[in-house]
C-alpha cells in the first residue's frame, strides 16, 4: 500500500479503534467482554457490527462513549481516535465535548432510555444548551425543528409532552432527533430497532438513511439482525466472543463469507429468495464463557469444521482482499479441508 | 509457516468437540437458600433470631428465677454489682439514749437496715429538717429529698429506713425558723451505707442453710442476678425472658395471623375478580386509610384490660385487624400478575384444573413475597407493641414486655440506666435482625424485588 | 383534576366520619360508661355535660348530637379539667405539636433525600458504609430510647460545659425544638434514606441516565435533572405515611421531653380516661392525618407527569 493511498484513506477515516479490550469484574470473576477489537469508521459511511447477544458489540461502542460503569468495567488496552484525537478513558467531565456533540448515540429500548419526568422537547434541547450554548427558549425551538426533521407530526405539540405519551416508534424518532441535535459526525445506533415492530423498524431505518444523506454523518450500527445489515451497511464487522471474526464490505461478508460463524448466521436467517429456499439451521451450542475465554478460536466448540489447533491457538487475521479479512484457521495454507460453502481467497496462504 | 504440524489441521473428533457445560440444576428454594447463605449479614441475623427464640423458650428452663418476685435487698442493682452483705441482728427499735453529740453524727454504723443520726440543735434553730441526697450538697444547697421535719428542738435524733441502698448518702440537717422556714444554718455528713441482712432473712431466702454456723458480722453473698434487678428488685434476666415471650408472641404471632388473613383475602379477591374484587379492595383501601396507632389506642380503651389480664390478646387482635390490608393488596396484585403469565395459560391448555394451578403455581410463586412480607412485618409489630407499652397503652403491669420494661426503666434512667438499656437493646437487636433477614430474604427469593445493596 | 380532588375529599370525609363513629361507639362501650353516673365528677362539669349531650336521651340521639357538634367543629368539654373546652385544648397545644412535627418532617425528608443520594453516589465506600450503619441503627432503635438517650447526653453535655448549651426539656425557644425535632424525625429519616438510596441506585444504572451521559451533559446537571428528580418520586409516595408516623411518634417525644403538645395531652387523656378529650383529639388527629395523606397524593400528581387523574 503506497503512502499516497494511505493518506487518502486516512483523510476519510473519522474514527479509528485499535486493539480495544474491556473487562468487567463480577462476583463470578472477571469477564473479558471485548478482547482486542480493531475497526475504522469512514465519514458518511455506515459500519454495522453484527453478532449475537453477549458478544461484546454494545460494550465496544459504550466503552468508546465512556458509558460503561467503571468499576466494575475496565478498559485494559487499546485506543480509539476521533480524527486522530484519543477519546478513550475520558471521564464524564472532559469527554463532554465529544459525547453528544461529535458523537451522538441512540439506544435499544426507547421506552426506558428517556427521562420519564422531563418533556421530550427539553430533553432534545439539553445537548444544544450544553454544547452550543443556546438559551433554553432557542434550544426548545430548535428541538421542535429536529422533531420535524425526524418526521414527527405535530412536533410543536409533541415537544411539550412526556415520554409516556409517545409510542415506541415515536420515542425512537425523538431519540434520533436528540442524538443528531448537535450535528455529530458519527451516530452510534445500538440496536435501534430491536424493541420495535417490524413496520416501525423499516420507518426508523429509512429515517436514519435519510438523515445520513442530509447531514453526511457516519453511522455505527450495532445489530444482530442480518436483514438490517444488508439494508443499511457499507461495511460489516462480525463479532463473536469479544473479537471481530470477519470484516469486510457488505458484499464481501454476505456473498463471500469467509468465516464459519458468518456462514452459520446466514443459514439461520430466513430468506425470501425462492430459488435459495432452505430449512433454517440454528447454530448448535452457546457462546463460550468469557470468564475464562478459550485459548483458541472462540467459535471452535460450535464450529462444524473445527480442527485440532482451533481450540488451542487463536487465529490471526487472514486477509481475503483489501479490507476483507477472516480470523479462521481454515484459511491457513496448511489447512487440509476447504469447505466449499466458505469463500477462499485466491491469494491466501502465501504468508 | 512451519510452526504448525499437519496434525494440527486434522478435524476434531465429535467427542472432543462436545462442550461440557452442565451445571447442576437447582430448585427455586435450593437456589434461594444458597443465595441467603452467601449473605453474611442475613445469615448472622438468622442465628441471632434462633438465639432469641432459644432465649425465650428454653431460657426460663435454665434460669428459673421468678420474674415477679422481689428481692428487697437488691433494688435497682446494675449487672455485676457487688452482692456481699454482712449478717446483722434483727431490727431493734430505735432508742436514741443520752445525747452527747457535738454535731450531726452517726449513732451506729450505717447499714441498709437503718441509718441512725443524732445531733445537737443548730444555732438559732426552732426546729430542724433532715435531708438525704445522693450527690454532694454543693454551693447550690441541693439538700436532696426531705426525710423528716421537727418543729421543736426536743427531737435530736432520726432514724432513716426509707428505701436504703448500699451507696454513699449525704445527710443534711437544716435549721428551721419559728414558722418552719429554712434558715441558713445547716450541717452535712457523708455516710457510706453498708449492705446488711439479718440471719432470719438470709435463711428465709435460702441464701444460707438453717444449720450453718454463720454468726452476726460474717459476710455472705446475696442472690445472684446476672443482669441486675429493676426498681422493684425483680430479676432483670427473668423479666427479659418473660418480656421476650410477650414481645415475640405479639411480634411474631400478629404478623403470621394478619399475613395469613391478608393472603386469604387478597387471593380470594384476585381469583374471583370483577365486582367482588373491586368491593373487597375498596374495603381494604378504607382500612388502610384509618390512622393506625390511633385505632390501636381506641381498641385498647374499648376492650380495656380487666384485673389479672395481661392485655396481650386484645393487642394481637387489634394488630391483625388493622395490618392485613397491605398483604392483601400485595397478594392480590401478585395473583393477578401470575394469572396472566404464559405458564398458567400453558398449564391450562395442558388440562390443569384450578386446584392444581393454585397448588402448583399460585402458592409457590407468591410464597416468596409473603415470606418477605412476614419478615418485615415482625419488626414493625414489635415496634408497635413497644410504642404502645411505652405510652402505657400496651400490656398491663405486672406482665413484662420489652416495651413496658423500657417505660419503667426510663423513669430511673439517670440512676440505673441498665433498666432502660437492657430491654431497649433486646428490642433493637430483634428488630435489626429481622430487618436484615428480610433484606436477605428479599434479595435471595425474588430478583425483581432486589434492592441493590 | 377537580373531579379527582372532589372524589378524594369525599373519601376523606367518609373516613373521618367512620373514625368519629368508631370513636363514639368505642367510648360508649368502655366498661364504666363515660357518660354514666358511676364516674365521679364535679357538679359543674356534670351540669355542662348533661346540657350538652342530652344524656337522658337514647344512644342514637346522643350519637346524632355528637355528629352535629363535630360537624360544627365543636369537640365538647373536658371531663377532668373544669370548664375547659376540647377545642381550647387543641387550639392551645396543637400549634406546638405542629411546629415540632413540621420541623421533624423537614429534617427527615431533607436528611433522607440528601443522605440517600450521597450513599448511592459513594456506594460501598466509606461515607456509604458509615451512613448506612447509622441508618440501620435509626431503623432498629425505638424512638423513645433515642429520646431518652439524647436527653441523657444533653444532661451530660450541659454538665460538661457547666451551663445550659441546649435545654433538656420544655418548650419555647428554637433551642428547645432542635433536639426533639431531630429525635422525632430520625426513624423516618433512616427509612427515607434507605428508600432514597435504593431508588437512586436503580436510577444511576438506568437507561435514561446512560442516555443523559451519552448526550455529554455535565455531571451536576445529570444529578439534578435526571437522577434526583426521578429518585425523589418514591420518597414522595411515602410522605403521607411518614407524616402519620411522625405525628403519632410525637406522642412519645413530647412525653419524654415534657413538651406541651397535643400528643402529650392525648396520651394523658387516654391514661386518665378523659373521654371527651380522647374523642375530640382522636377525631381531630384522624381528620388531620387523612387529609395530609390526600394532600400528599394530590401533590404527587403534580410531581409525576405519568400519574393519570381518575
Amino acid at each position: 500500500m503506497s503512502a499516497a493511498v494511505a493518506d487518502t484513506k486516512n483523510a476519510s477515516t473519522l474514527l479509528e479503534v485499535e486493539n480495544l479490550a474491556v473487562e468487567f469484574d463480577t462476583y463470578g470473576g472477571t469477564v473479558q467482554a471485548v478482547r482486542g477489537v480493531n475497526f475504522t469508521v469512514q465519514a458518511g459511511k455506515t459500519l454495522a457490527i453484527v453478532g449475537e447477544s453477549g458478544c461484546g458489540k454494545s460494550v465496544t461502542v459504550q466503552s468508546m462513549m465512556g458509558l460503561i460503569p467503571m468499576p466494575p468495567g475496565r478498559i485494559t488496552a487499546g485506543s480509539a481516535r476521533l480524527r486522530g484525537q484519543e477519546i478513550l478513558g475520558r471521564t464524564l467531565v472532559d469527554g463532554r465535548e465529544i459525547r453528544g456533540s461529535q458523537i451522538g448515540m441512540i439506544f435499544q429500548d426507547p421506552m426506558t432510555s428517556l427521562n420519564p419526568t422531563m418533556t421530550i422537547g427539553k430533553q432534545i434541547a439539553e445537548p444544544l444548551q450544553v454544547h452550543r450554548g443556546y438559551s433554553a427558549k432557542k434550544a426548545f425551538a430548535r428541538a421542535i425543528e429536529l422533531l420535524e426533521m425526524s418526521k414527527i407530526p405535530e412536533a410543536a405539540k409533541r415537544a411539550s409532552q412526556y415520554p409516556f405519551e409517545f409510542s415506541g416508534g415515536m420515542l425512537q424518532r425523538a431519540m434520533i432527533a436528540m442524538a443528531i441535535s448537535c450535528k455529530p459526525s458519527i451516530l452510534i445506533a445500538d440496536e435501534p430497532t430491536t424493541a420495535l415492530d417490524v413496520t416501525i423498524q423499516a420507518q426508523i431505518l429509512d429515517l436514519l438513511q435519510d438523515l445520513q444523506k442530509e447531514t453526511g454523518m457516519a453511522i455505527v450500527l450495532i445489530t444482530h439482525d442480518l436483514g438490517v445489515v444488508a439494508r443499511m451497511a457499507d461495511e460489516v464487522a462480525v463479532m463473536y466472543a469479544g473479537k471481530i471474526v470477519e470484516h469486510g464490505s457488505v458484499d464481501d461478508v454476505f456473498y463471500r463469507s469467509a468465516h464459519p460463524y458468518t456462514l452459520g448466521l446466514k443459514l439461520a436467517m430466513p430468506n425470501n429468495d425462492p430459488s435459495r429456499q432452505h430449512t433454517l439451521q440454528p447454530i448448535e451450542g452457546s457462546p463460550p464463557d468469557l470468564f475464562s475465554p478459550p485459548l483458541g478460536c472462540g467459535y471452535c466448540a460450535r464450529c462444524p469444521y473445527a480442527m485440532q489447533l482451533c481450540c488451542s491457538k487463536h487465529p490471526q487475521e487472514f486477509v481475503m482482499s483489501g479490507a476483507h479479512y477472516s480470523r479462521c484457521w481454515l484459511h491457513h495454507a496448511a489447512a487440509l479441508s476447504k469447505p466449499e460453502e466458505l469463500y477462499f481467497s485466491a491469494t491466501q496462504g502465501d504468508q | 509457516m512451519s510452526d504448525y504440524t499437519a496434525s494440527d489441521f486434522l478435524p476434531l473428533s465429535r467427542q472432543e468437540h462436545k462442550q461440557s457445560l452442565s451445571r447442576p440444576s437447582l430448585s427455586y428454594w435450593q437456589d434461594a437458600w444458597i443465595r441467603l447463605k452467601s449473605n453474611r449479614r442475613a445469615l448472622a441475623s438468622l442465628y441471632i433470631i434462633l438465639g432469641l427464640l432459644f432465649f425465650t423458650l428454653a431460657g426460663p428452663l435454665i434460669w428459673r428465677a421468678d420474674p415477679a418476685s422481689q428481692d428487697l435487698d437488691q433494688v435497682g442493682r446494675p449487672p455485676g454489682a457487688d452482692r456481699s452483705a454482712i449478717l446483722v441482728a434483727d431490727y431493734a427499735p430505735f432508742n436514741s439514749g443520752p445525747n452527747n453529740a457535738t454535731s450531726l453524727h452517726l449513732l451506729e454504723p450505717a447499714t441498709t437496715q437503718a441509718v441512725r443520726l443524732q445531733w445537737q440543735a443548730l444555732e438559732g434553730a426552732n426546729g430542724h429538717r433532715v435531708y438525704r441526697n445522693i450527690f454532694p450538697v454543693g454551693v447550690e444547697k441541693a439538700y436532696g429529698i426531705p426525710l423528716a421535719e421537727f418543729l421543736t428542738n426536743d427531737v435530736d435524733s432520726f432514724e432513716d429506713r426509707l428505701d436504703m441502698k448500699a451507696v454513699t448518702y449525704y445527710y443534711s440537717l437544716v435549721a428551721l425558723g419559728p414558722h418552719g422556714e429554712l434558715l441558713d444554718g445547716a450541717e452535712t455528713i457523708e455516710v457510706d451505707v453498708q449492705r446488711v441482712t439479718t440471719l432470719f432473712e438470709a435463711i428465709d431466702r435460702g441464701l444460707i442453710s438453717a444449720d450453718s454456723d454463720l454468726a452476726i458480722g460474717d459476710e455472705i453473698s446475696l442472690t445472684w442476678h446476672p443482669l441486675g434487678t429493676d426498681y422493684l428488685g425483680r430479676d432483670m434476666l427473668a423479666r427479659l425472658m418473660a418480656g421476650a415471650r410477650v414481645s415475640l408472641f405479639i411480634g411474631i404471632g400478629a404478623p403470621l395471623l394478619f399475613v395469613l388473613f391478608g393472603v386469604f383475602f387478597g387471593s380470594v379477591a384476585g381469583f374471583i375478580g370483577g365486582k367482588t374484587d373491586q368491593f373487597m379492595m375498596r374495603f381494604a383501601d378504607f382500612v388502610v386509610a384509618l390512622p393506625f396507632l390511633l385505632f390501636m389506642i381506641l381498641f385498647k380503651i374499648t376492650f380495656g384490660i380487666g384485673p389479672g389480664e395481661s392485655g396481650v390478646f386484645p393487642m394481637l387482635v387489634a394488630l391483625v385487624l388493622l395490618m392485613w390490608p397491605a398483604t392483601a393488596r400485595l397478594v392480590r396484585g401478585q395473583i393477578l400478575q401470575i394469572r396472566e403469565q404464559g405458564y398458567i395459560h400453558a398449564a391450562q391448555l395442558l388440562g390443569a384444573k384450578t386446584p392444581y394451578l393454585i397448588l402448583r403455581h399460585m402458592i409457590p410463586n407468591t410464597l416468596g413475597v409473603v415470606l418477605v412480607t412476614i419478615t418485615f412485618a415482625i419488626p414493625s409489630a414489635i415496634f408497635t407493641e413497644a410504642f404502645l407499652s411505652f405510652i402505657g397503652m400496651g400490656v398491663a403491669p405486672p406482665t413484662p414486655s420489652w416495651g413496658s420494661m423500657s417505660n419503667e426503666g426510663i423513669k430511673s434512667m439517670l440512676m440505673t440506666p441498665h433498666e432502660l438499656i437492657l430491654p431497649a437493646l433486646f428490642i433493637s437487636i430483634t428488630v435489626l435482625a429481622f430487618n436484615l433477614l428480610g433484606d436477605g430474604l428479599r434479595d435471595s427469593l425474588d430478583a425483581r424485588m432486589r434492592n441493590q445493596d | 383534576m377537580w373531579s379527582y380532588l372532589l372524589k378524594r375529599l369525599l373519601q376523606g370525609i367518609l373516613t373521618v366520619w367512620f373514625i368519629a363513629t368508631a370513636t363514639f361507639f368505642a367510648m360508649h362501650n368502655v366498661p364504666g360508661d363515660p357518660l354514666s353516673d358511676e364516674r365521679v365528677m364535679t357538679a359543674a362539669i356534670r351540669a355542662n355535660l348533661e346540657a350538652k349531650y342530652g344524656l337522658d336521651q337514647p344512644l342514637m340521639t346522643q350519637y346524632l348530637i355528637y355528629l352535629r357538634n363535630i360537624s360544627r367543629g365543636d369537640f365538647g368539654i373536658s371531663f377532668t379539667q373544669e370548664n375547659r373546652e376540647v377545642n381550647d385544648i387543641i387550639r392551645e397545644h396543637f400549634p406546638v405539636s405542629a411546629t415540632l412535627g413540621i420541623l421533624a418532617v423537614l429534617f427527615a425528608t431533607v436528611g433522607g433525600v440528601l443522605w440517600g443520594a450521597l450513599t448511592a453516589l459513594y456506594r460501598n465506600r466509606l461515607p456509604d458504609v458509615l451512613i448506612m450503619f447509622l441508618v440501620i441503627l435509626g431503623i432498629s432503635v425505638p424512638s423513645f430510647v433515642v429520646a431518652a438517650l439524647s436527653q441523657l447526653s444533653l444532661v451530660n453535655l450541659n454538665d460538661f460545659f457547666g451551663r445550659t448549651i441546649l435545654p433538656v426539656a420544655g418548650w419555647g425557644t428554637v433551642s428547645h425544638m432542635l433536639v426533639p425535632a431531630m429525635v422525632l424525625g430520625l426513624g423516618t429519616m433512616a427509612y427515607l434514606t434507605r428508600l432514597m438510596r435504593s431508588s437512586m441506585l436503580e436510577i444511576v444504572s438506568s437507561d435514561y441516565v446512560r442516555t443523559a451521559k451519552s448526550k455529554g451533559l455535565p455531571p451536576e446537571r445529570i444529578f439534578t435533572r435526571h437522577q434526583l428528580r426521578n429518585a425523589i418520586l418514591p420518597v414522595v409516595t411515602v410522605l403521607g405515611p411518614s407524616i402519620a408516623a411522625i405525628t403519632t411518634g410525637g406522642f412519645v417525644v413530647e412525653l419524654v421531653f415534657a413538651i406541651p403538645g397535643l400528643g402529650r395531652y392525648f396520651v394523658e387523656a387516654v391514661q386518665q380516661l378523659d373521654y371527651t378529650v380522647i374523642m375530640g383529639t382522636t377525631v381531630f388527629y384522624g381528620a388531620f392525618l387523612v387529609f395530609m395523606v390526600i394532600l400528599v397524593d394530590v401533590l404527587y400528581v403534580f410531581i409525576d407527569p405519568r400519574v393519570e387523574l381518575n
